[in-house]
């Protein structure tokens, strides 16, 4: 009994420790005061018109928008593409390419950010949108290709053979079999990749200019020179937005689940 | 044969957009880093008729007439203020005392009226064999004095390795913070992680998932809400000092934020996940009657516990342990937001010399060092996690 | 009568491993042939040439006259019922079954009439609307045999369509597709590892091993004249005895065992005198008395165990140099274990079997 008590306890202070501060960041965005501090003077929505109208936030929240759909529309085609090739188990160097396209995932973000720089202003393409979305496309890929490499060893081969004897082509059978059947893989690999470049610090520091500031890049300056309640404002859309992804993942995963 | 070869054809096809990328922006990116870190142009550069009169120098005799005439030249020919600048840089790294002694020779060799004969009548400095060599040595286009330098070491004026003097170790003892700091969190993080894998694999329904619930949550929170959670929860005004102030276990504010404690907790919150979900894999393909049969057997519960369940779920540990301490050596945001200038890492320097201080050379030898590190560890990862379990 | 489907000196290699062996099949229009054989015998292997996933190294594969070695898998008319299904997840039973309609451009009305007919015919009209997922494994199998019908295939092949169905089931199922073979005149080519599935259903079995066919016959002749060892031992349960051919009248020999006794047999294949053989004598047809009656072949044992197994009485006899099993009617009297007997059957009721 007593074991069960202590047991109990642990995991309760551990669920506090994990999810606490999440929760005690999120009253403070309705703050009236400018400190983000307890106790909350008057509750106000001062702050999310800040962030929405102000014009250093206005513009981080469309450049994260901008650059968050460019790097998903792009990881996602080239990482589908890739696990598609992934499984024809005659490719030569398989498991090599492989690791390959897991590895950005690995990489310390500042070591990539320096070569990043570097690459990127011998191309001319620092301070621009385009360079920022190919730097986040890189550490978003893997998302990508562990999401629909997954999804795609969970199908069937043998479904794929007994359409091409009902009279399917081969393209017919990519686009009426295994596209469908893979298609949470890839759009839970999409949603993966948004949220990795909507997340990503690093790399934007060392190639994104002032124009291409993004959300992110904001609140870590912000936290940095002049914290403001604002930055609860801007977390608390980012635990709403996880909260709602978190649910379309779960979702798609059991209904991936309940297919099979 | 041909179906086979056609369809071998199409996987090429799917695979090459990203595998064309990812060298272009991955692969690539990640030499030029270590290519700076080896490369050493900016003497070489302005410098070519030097260079080919030194390369005849025995390296200890007073400098020639030719050496001071080819050298007058080089300068006089330079018209990049830019590339000058990154000469002397350089050249005064090597031997301090460059800066003065080429500003006044290139202002020297400016006046066109007056045409000094040799570069001693401008400075006596130039007698010395010292300076001469400092520029033979910086010459070559490669070199490995950042690699060097990035572990505290130089070469002295004999050309040999050594270990630089205390007051320019700096990189050591970054380095060594780093580990240490990544090795506490690793600690802190398994102390906390593997008791909660082992109670969530214990329990089921809504309980279960209530503890991999508060995993995942964080674990898909924004890295930068976190850390700006922890940012208001430490501050000296924070609800943690407001709290404790309030139930009156301490008496003034403690400082938690821009110190080492703050950068620990905040570490673990946010590697804690990587720690529980590997550990909870692995006990979750434990059957559940093992520590019962190992009951029945006649074990006492701890003695089961050391005997069945800890031997079994060690490689959950050790994953678990690697991937938190991978990605803690390499953490860059939450020092820097959360630490004191005492708790930076070594992503911090290397961001530094690369925003900071623009000397690339050095971002790129540290950069390699971390690198190296980094992949070490996660061969060592792979190689453990595509082991199959049970399989021992 | 002409053949339908030729296999022509086919051979298959993975690798340095072959797996087919220079093999020669044919089979007639409106035949439903067994390939019958232990798992890596090569008979999955044929059948997936047959359907196109896989291409023979050497050889032909013919279809009414027509070598189909370069026609790609959608385009060869043949329906194919994997064991595992290989349902479309994402699609209703419904859809499943309209797949192949849809292929071939069948207007939508037809389309839907035609599944309409499909789905009563293997008695699911009901489930029309629900997923793969939502069935239990019976109507899986049949969702699948009506998709591989509906389109009215040149040819039907079955991969081990039943392994995965439990007993009832799978002989229920057994007697419904040898019964749609019937009605409809198709032609089907069955892969099966279990001998009485196939004895079961089929016309002719091929009996595969090692890559080759052994024997292909009716049930009747692969059952009752085994060509070799292995068919005896594959099919059914045998006792197999070795002994030396002492003379060869016509299509019997007389073989004389270790223990001396004669034995008169039927023939498979051709045996010279002196040779070493074996029979193979059937355990239902062996009768036991405890006096020597008027049969041809008399051998003299002693019971040593005997199980009572519902339908059949198995009685293990010793004989001087070998043991023996036979398995008598249910309304046989009990030998026990002692008992000496004399073991009779005639000439037709065992083979000779060359090594």
């Amino acid at each position: 009994m007593p074991m069960k008590i202590a047991k109990a306890t642990f995991a309760t202070l551990t669920i506090l420790f994990l999810v606490a501060p999440l929760i005690a960041i999120l009253p403070l965005a309705f703050t009236s005061s400018v400190i983000l501090t307890y106790p909350i003077p008057s509750w106000s929505l001062r702050w999310f018109e800040e962030l929405f109208f102000a014009d250093a936030w206005r513009r981080a929240i469309v450049n994260s928008l901008i650059i968050g759909t460019g790097t998903t529309l792009l990881a996602t085609i080239l990482g589908t593409a890739a696990s598609l090739g992934l499984r024809n188990r005659l490719i030569l160097f398989r498991g090599t390419m492989r690791t390959l396209f897991l590895l950005p995932m690995v990489v310390p973000a500042v070591v990539l950010g320096v070569g990043m720089q570097v690459l990127l202003a011998g191309f001319g393409l620092t301070n621009s949108y385009l360079g920022v979305i190919i730097a986040h496309t890189v550490v978003a890929v893997p998302f990508v290709v562990v999401s629909v490499t997954g999804a795609l060893a969970g199908i069937d081969e043998r479904v794929e053979l007994a359409a091409q004897s009902l009279g399917a082509a081969p393209i017919t059978v990519f686009r009426r079999i295994t596209l469908p059947l893979a298609m949470p893989g890839v759009l839970s690999g999409a949603v993966l990749a948004f949220a990795t470049s909507l997340d990503e610090v690093v790399l934007t520091l060392f190639v994104a200019g002032p124009n291409q500031r993004t959300l992110a890049r904001q609140m870590f300056s912000s936290i940095r020179e002049n914290i403001s309640p604002a930055i609860a404002a801007a977390a608390f859309l980012f635990i709403v937005a996880t909260v709602v992804i978190g649910l379309v993942v779960v979702l798609s995963r059991s209904m991936l689940a309940k297919r099979r | 044969m041909s179906a086979a070869s056609s369809r071998t054809g199409r996987s090429l096809i799917l695979l090459a957009p990203l595998l064309l990328f990812l060298i272009g922006f991955f692969v690539w990116p990640l030499f030029s880093m270590m290519s700076q870190a080896v490369s050493d142009p900016a003497v070489l550069k302005l410098l070519p008729r030097s260079a080919e009169v030194l390369a005849d120098w025995d390296r200890k005799s007073p400098p020639s007439a030719a050496m001071q005439t080819a050298l007058m030249e080089d300068l006089k020919a330079v018209d990049d203020d830019q590339a000058l600048g990154d000469m002397v840089r350089r050249l005064n790294s090597a031997r301090s005392g460059f800066r003065t002694l080429m500003g006044k020779t290139t202002s020297a060799l400016d006046e066109t009226a007056n045409p000094p004969a040799d570069l001693v009548s401008i400075d006596k400095r130039w007698e010395k064999p010292e300076f001469w060599l400092a520029i033979a040595d910086a010459l070559s286009p490669y070199t490995d004095r950042n690699l060097l330098a990035a572990v505290d070491f130089g070469r002295n004026a004999a050309g040999e390795i050594e270990h630089l003097p205390p007051d320019q170790s700096v990189n050591s003892v970054i380095l060594a913070r780093t580990f240490w700091i990544a090795g506490l969190v690793t600690f802190f993080c398994a102390l906390i992680g593997f008791p909660y894998a082992i109670i969530a694999a214990s329990l089921d329904g809504w309980k279960r998932d209530l503890m991999l619930g508060a995993v995942l949550l964080p674990l898909w929170t924004s890295l930068l809400v976190r850390t700006a959670a922890w940012f208001i929860l430490l501050q000296e005004k924070g609800l943690i000092n407001d709290l404790l102030l309030t139930l009156g276990i301490i008496n003034s504010p403690l400082a938690l934020i821009f110190n080492r404690t703050g950068v620990i907790i905040a570490m673990t919150h946010v590697l804690l996940p990587f720690m529980v979900l590997p550990i909870y894999s692995v006990l979750i393909t434990i059957p559940k009657n093992l520590m019962p049969a190992a009951a029945s057997l006649g074990a006492p519960p701890l003695r089961a516990f050391l005997r069945v369940l800890l031997p079994l779920s060690l490689r959950g540990v050790a994953s678990g342990g690697l991937l938190v301490f991978i990605s803690a050596i390499g953490y860059y945001i939450t020092p820097a937001l959360i630490g004191g200038p005492g708790d930076q890492m070594i992503s911090s320097i290397i961001a530094f010399y690369a925003t900071g201080s623009a000397n690339w050379g050095m971002a790129g030898a540290l950069g390699m060092v971390l690198l190296v590190a980094t992949l070490v560890l996660y061969s060592v990862y792979a190689r453990l996690s595509s082991e199959e379990p049970g399989r021992r | 009568m002409a053949e339908f489907i030729r296999f022509e000196r086919i051979t298959k290699f993975y690798g340095p491993l072959c797996v087919v062996e220079n093999l020669d099949l044919g089979i007639e229009k409106g035949e439903f042939v067994s390939l019958l054989g232990p798992s890596g015998s090569g008979k999955t292997t044929l059948l997936m040439m047959l359907a196109g996933f896989e291409q023979p190294t050497s050889g032909n594969i013919l279809l009414d006259g027509t070598a189909i070695n370069a026609v790609p898998t959608h385009k060869r008319d043949m329906g194919v019922v994997f064991q595992s299904y290989a349902l479309f997840p994402h699609m209703s039973v419904g859809e499943n079954i309209a797949f192949p309609l849809q292929m071939r451009g069948i207007g939508k009305a037809e389309v839907d009439e035609r599944v309409k007919r499909a789905l009563g015919m293997v008695q699911l009209s009901a489930l029309v609307d629900r997923r793969p997922s939502q069935l239990s494994g019976g109507q899986q199998q049949r969702v699948a045999l009506a998709r591989a019908l509906v389109f009215e295939p040149r040819v039907v092949l079955m991969d081990e369509p039943l392994g995965a169905l439990d007993k009832n089931l799978r002989e229920q199922m057994q007697l419904d597709i040898r019964d749609l073979h019937r009605r409809l005149g198709l032609t089907i080519v069955f892969v099966t590892h279990d001998q009485s599935e196939a004895l079961t259903m089929s016309d002719r079995v091929a009996v595969f091993n090692k890559g080759r066919i052994e024997q292909i016959g009716t049930p009747r002749q692969v059952y009752d004249e085994p060509a070799t060892r292995f068919v005896a031992e594959f099919i059914g349960e045998t006792n197999l005895v070795e002994g030396v051919v002492e003379a060869v009248q016509g299509q019997e020999a007389t073989v004389r065992l270790p223990s001396g006794a004669q034995i008169v047999s039927a023939v498979s294949g051709t045996v010279a005198r002196g040779q070493s053989v074996f029979l193979s004598i059937r355990p239902e047809r062996v009768d036991l008395s405890e006096a020597r009656g008027e049969a041809r072949n008399v051998l003299e044992t002693e019971v040593t165990d005997s199980v009572y197994q519902g339908d059949h009485l198995r009685v293990q006899l010793q004989n001087a140099t070998h043991p023996l099993i036979a398995k008598l009617g249910r309304r046989s009297r009990e030998f026990p274990p002692g008992t000496k007997v004399f073991a009779a059957f005639s000439a037709g009721d065992c083979r000779v079997i060359a090594p």
